[in-house]
């Protein structure tokens, strides 16, 4: 007899909570589970992540949410990449796209024929056989085409977003699905006397909620995974030191770029998030290389506009929680871990544990294997994520200052080690399948912060010269064509009515 | 370029078997016009070629063209047919049979996998919903086209093949005419430092290059002087005879279960291979069953050496390892272990960066593939016999124990990074071996019975009308090389 879970409760609100409650509300809608989502208007949410990857698009194509209806509500703008300045050198910048570089020639990636093109002289870059990369450059943006046979279908893209009003998009989207939002804090969790599992949790006001399955979505703090069952914290600041961010928003100015812009500092970088009515900017940095108030000093100095909120401090710890699903409890979103967002993985690893929970979703036996097996798909989720950040901060040629060294001094794990040696070697991505940076991903960081290997591909060679220089130019051609034909950014938002018709935010108030 | 140490620009491979030219005819096709390849015959050629089985993958088409290969080409020089797979028969759970056969991924619904709709439905069969399985069954054939029937078009194909009579078409390659046979054979080697410094030649010349490629079989003639350590000890037997017949048969292999091991018949055009695979033990009642003197007969080892790549030597196919052709596994890996070569030919005889990566890729391939067969053999019934014994021996591996158990709990595909064989490989063989998930996906339930029994039924009499109008393999063969054979410029 299946004993089928009949309850959840998901801890905590903001961007976690409110993408769990959707999710599960729509994939078991008219089965008989309840969802109840406990969160307090006093217990801020962190709120600065916002900038997505293309997997969230099927994350609201799966709930049905209408494309445009979200955007304005979220001020989004069009994402086609990050643009990374300062990362290689002082004065360097690329762009790190939702597409590939090229089209591969009988099973070999193409920027081995542009490493070939390289050695013989050739001066095109890279980023001329991107058609996203070419896009944002130019600052124009259109769906890419679905006939894969045409230079338009290569690319994805994402959003820049407003955390919070995407949260309480997917709340008015769960409540009205059933999901029950219950305000207060939890003053009390108790736990079975035998199993250790959590039977219940006491609200400040009184009310004690019982549910099968927990969903903690409680931020740093882990109300249940860790402060109740104490589940432990594998600590990654050993390999990414950043311990600190501080986030300011500001007036827009200039042309609507469709991507988010990372520049690194001596002691840190910081992001540019544009959306539709305001710029987001963050500063993230290790508070033992770089003082707050410098920080701050160095964040408000470099905007584009007058700030439009005082600095948001916030202090992380750069890690994973060592078991991610432990009893009934799951931890998703800043409970389950935290890596600094660089690639703007935050959202992204919140849908990864949505989606594998939802697939290896527990019967009350809560069986070893699906738990162990969320695990390890969600453990090897954080491992690859860190890899490629860390990738970003020792692949460079920057030496100024203390935090750059310790990065060029620092051992690797033996999973990055390899990687970037197979591709110094000969260009060589060593490849997994699971994990959202795939070889295009890295060969863009990589050869963007200018690590060029010491040898391509031998099948390059094969092509006589003339006929690569041919094909180069052709695709190059094809690139800027596409380019030209692609209307601006922000008039296409219009176009598509994803325009949300607020006037841009202006410091001091309108 | 890498300057460290003198550049590798002649490459020699040894060995005229199946992996010999596979191999010659790929590097020839792909690689600069400055490589000298120079090809090398070995002693006899390895009638071990048989345990390259008679199926190969899919991915076969693609392979081929690398090599220089087209389908036309062939079809029209070999004997080699369509394949929808292996019929496997008085196998597995209570010795049932089924169609093992190449398929698209089935249809998702509500985010869901197919076969929890199955499992909801208490619809115990998976076959009938799976076209390639349907027109195996009822022999028929033709090519799945883009603009083609759309029920077709799920469907995957490969070629069964006669190891003997395929690589002729390789052989015939044009790409061929750049590479440099060399008269006589392998007689010996001479070793140096970095690996081996020269081949021995029958005539007392010796030929030395810069990278050699051990294509020679189980001897691994070049090989077993680098690495001598070889896991595993189950032996095998193989017999194996061709007969003619006027029609071409099924396009699928037939694989019998037996004590002693197993047996596949194999329909190629013109005729139809035997191959009886059996354990030394089991001599007697293997050949009696094989019913006739065997044209070749062969033995060996199942298992891989410790390093494929060792100094400037790398070992393809059977030099490396062996896998029972009991599935395609013995061509999936042939190709990767060739398409890994090239993609790692060394700039210079500073080459321990690639024999390393090629090593580790290759061991994870051969422990997927092996997981694969080995899941042919963990369903009871089992006979008590010594084939059966030994194919069950060694312990489970960690990566099959959470499939095995995570498919039997909830129908949930454990699945690793770059597997050869993929999520539908393995759904039909846990289906065919009679594992069954315990429950289904709980999601499942949400989509609407009646529409969803209906979109089943509609499925299942879509296939079998679609098949029912589909030429028999023979036919349709014989159609397309006239076709072939007049447009043949």
């Amino acid at each position: 007899m299946r004993k089928e879970i009949e309850s959840v409760c998901i801890l905590g609100g903001g961007t976690a909570g409110w993408m769990t409650a959707a999710a599960l509300s729509h994939k078991f809608h008219g089965l008989p589970l309840s969802i109840r989502l406990i969160e307090s208007e006093e217990i801020g949410t962190v709120g600065v992540g916002e900038a997505t990857l293309p997997h969230i698009r099927s994350f609201n194509n799966t709930l049905n949410i209408d494309e445009a209806t979200l955007m304005k509500e979220t001020e989004a703008t069009f994402k086609l990449g990050i643009e990374f300045c300062n990362w290689g050198r002082i004065g360097d910048r690329y762009l790190h796209p939702f597409g590939d570089f090229g089209p591969n020639v009988n099973g070999v990636p193409f920027y081995h024929f542009w490493l070939r093109l390289r050695a013989l002289g050739d001066t095109s870059r890279l980023d001329e056989y991107s058609l996203p990369v070419m896009l944002a450059e130019s600052t124009r943006f259109k769906f890419p085409d679905t006939d894969y046979s045409k230079i338009e279908s290569t690319f994805r893209y994402a959003y820049q977003l407003d955390a919070g009003r995407y949260a309480r998009f997917l709340r008015a989207y769960s409540e009205r699905n059933g999901v029950v939002r219950t305000e207060g804090k939890v003053v009390e969790t108790t736990l079975h006397p035998e199993t250790g599992f959590v039977e219940s949790v006491k609200l400040d006001r009184g009310e004690v909620v019982r549910a099968d399955l927990f969903v903690d979505c409680s931020g740093f703090r882990g109300v249940l995974i860790e402060q109740a069952l104490k589940a432990g914290y594998e600590d990654w600041s050993c390999w990414l030191p950043s311990n600190s961010a501080m986030a300011v928003a500001c007036e827009g100015r200039g042309p609507l770029t469709p991507f988010t812009r990372a520049t690194a500092r001596k002691s840190g970088w910081q992001w540019r998030i544009p959306l539709q009515h305001r710029v987001g900017n963050g500063f993230v940095y290790c508070n033992d290389f770089v003082s707050d108030d410098e920080v701050a000093e160095v964040l408000l100095s470099n905007l584009e506009g007058p700030p439009l909120t005082t600095p948001k401090q916030l202090r992380f710890k750069t890690g994973r929680r060592r078991y991610f699903w432990y009893k009934n409890v799951v931890a998703i979103g800043l409970s389950s871990g935290f890596l600094e967002p660089l690639e703007s993985t935050s959202i992204h690893l919140i849908q990864e544990g949505i989606t594998e929970l939802i697939q290896l979703f527990p019967t009350k036996e809560f069986h070893p294997a699906d738990i162990d097996e969320y695990n390890r798909r969600m453990g090897l989720n954080f491992e690859r994520v860190r890899d490629f950040i860390l990738l970003h901060y020792v692949a460079n040629q920057r030496d100024d200052g203390e935090m750059w060294l310790h990065y060029q001094n620092m051992k690797l794990p033996d999973s990055l080690q390899e990687k970037i040696a197979a591709w110094m070697t000969r260009g060589l991505i060593i490849k997994y399948e699971f994990g959202v940076f795939l070889p295009p991903s890295w060969i863009s960081v990589l050869l963007g912060q200018n690590l060029f290997p010491r040898g391509y591909d031998r099948r390059a060679d094969a092509a006589p010269e003339q006929m690569l220089v041919k094909n180069a130019a052709d695709i190059r051609n094809e690139v800027r064509a596409a380019v030209r034909k692609t209307p601006d950014h922000r008039t296409f938002l219009s176009q598509i009515g994803a325009a949300s018709g607020t006037a841009p935010l202006v410091a001091g108030g309108a | 370029m890498n300057t460290a140490g003198p550049p590798v620009e002649r490459i020699a491979v040894c060995g005229g078997g199946l992996a010999g030219h596979l191999t010659t005819a790929t590097l020839a096709s792909q690689l600069p016009p400055s490589f000298q390849i120079a090809w090398i015959d070995a002693p006899s050629s390895p009638d071990s070629d048989v345990f390259y089985g008679s199926l190969t993958a899919p991915s076969a088409y693609t392979f081929n063209l690398e090599a220089g290969v087209s389908e036309p080409e062939l079809l029209l020089s070999t004997n080699t047919a369509f394949s929808w797979g292996t019929k496997f028969v008085h196998w597995g759970g209570e010795h049932k049979s089924w169609i093992q056969c190449f398929h698209l991924p089935f249809p998702i619904v509500g985010g869901v996998l197919f076969h929890h709709y199955l499992k909801r439905f208490g619809v115990d069969e998976l076959e009938p919903y799976l076209v390639s399985a349907a027109a195996a069954n009822r022999g028929v054939f033709a090519h799945p086209l883009q603009d083609g029937p759309p029920i077709l078009s799920r469907a995957e194909y490969a070629y069964q093949f006669d190891p003997f009579s395929y690589r002729e078409a390789f052989a015939a390659s044009p790409h061929m005419r750049r590479v440099q046979r060399i008269e006589g054979h392998l007689e010996g080697v001479e070793r140096d430092e970095r690996g081996i410094a020269a081949l021995r030649l029958s005539d007392g010349r010796l030929h030395t290059a810069d990278l050699y490629v051990d294509c020679t079989g189980t001897q691994a003639r070049l090989l077993s002087h680098l690495c001598d350590t070889f896991a595993g000890n189950r032996r095998l037997c193989a017999a194996s005879n061709h007969r003619a017949t006027d029609r071409l048969g099924a396009p699928h292999r037939t694989l019998t279960g037996a004590e002693f091991g197993w047996q596949a018949e194999t329909p190629l055009q013109r005729g139809t291979a035997r191959l009886t695979v059996f354990a030394p033990e089991s001599q007697t009642d293997a050949l009696r069953a094989h019913g006739e003197a065997p044209q070749r007969s062969t033995e060996a080892t199942i298992g891989s050496r410790a390093a494929a790549w060792v100094g400037n030597c790398v070992g393809i196919g059977h030099s490396a390892w062996v896998i029972e052709p009991v599935t395609h596994a013995p061509m999936l890996l042939l190709h990767r272990d060739i398409e890994r070569l090239l993609s790692l030919i060394p700039f210079s005889t500073q080459m321990d960066f690639e024999g390393r990566e090629f090593n580790r890729q290759s061991s994870e391939d051969y422990v997927h593939a092996a997981i694969f067969n080995r899941a042919l053999f963990e369903t009871p019934p089992f006979a008590d016999t010594p084939y059966w014994r030994a194919a069950r021996e060694e312990a489970v591996h960690e990566k099959l124990t959470q499939k095995l158990v995570q498919f039997d709990h909830r129908g949930v595909l454990v699945t690793f990074d770059l597997e050869p064989f993929n999520q539908e490989d393995w759904t039909i063989l846990h289906y065919g071996m009679g594992r069954r998930p315990s429950r289904h996906d709980r999601v499942a339930d949400r989509a609407p019975e009646a529409e969803l029994r209906n979109s089943l039924a509609n499925m299942k009499r879509n296939i079998e009308n679609l098949v029912k109008q589909m030429p028999s393999h023979h036919d349709y063969m014989a159609r397309l090389l006239g076709y072939l054979a007049q447009n043949r410029s």
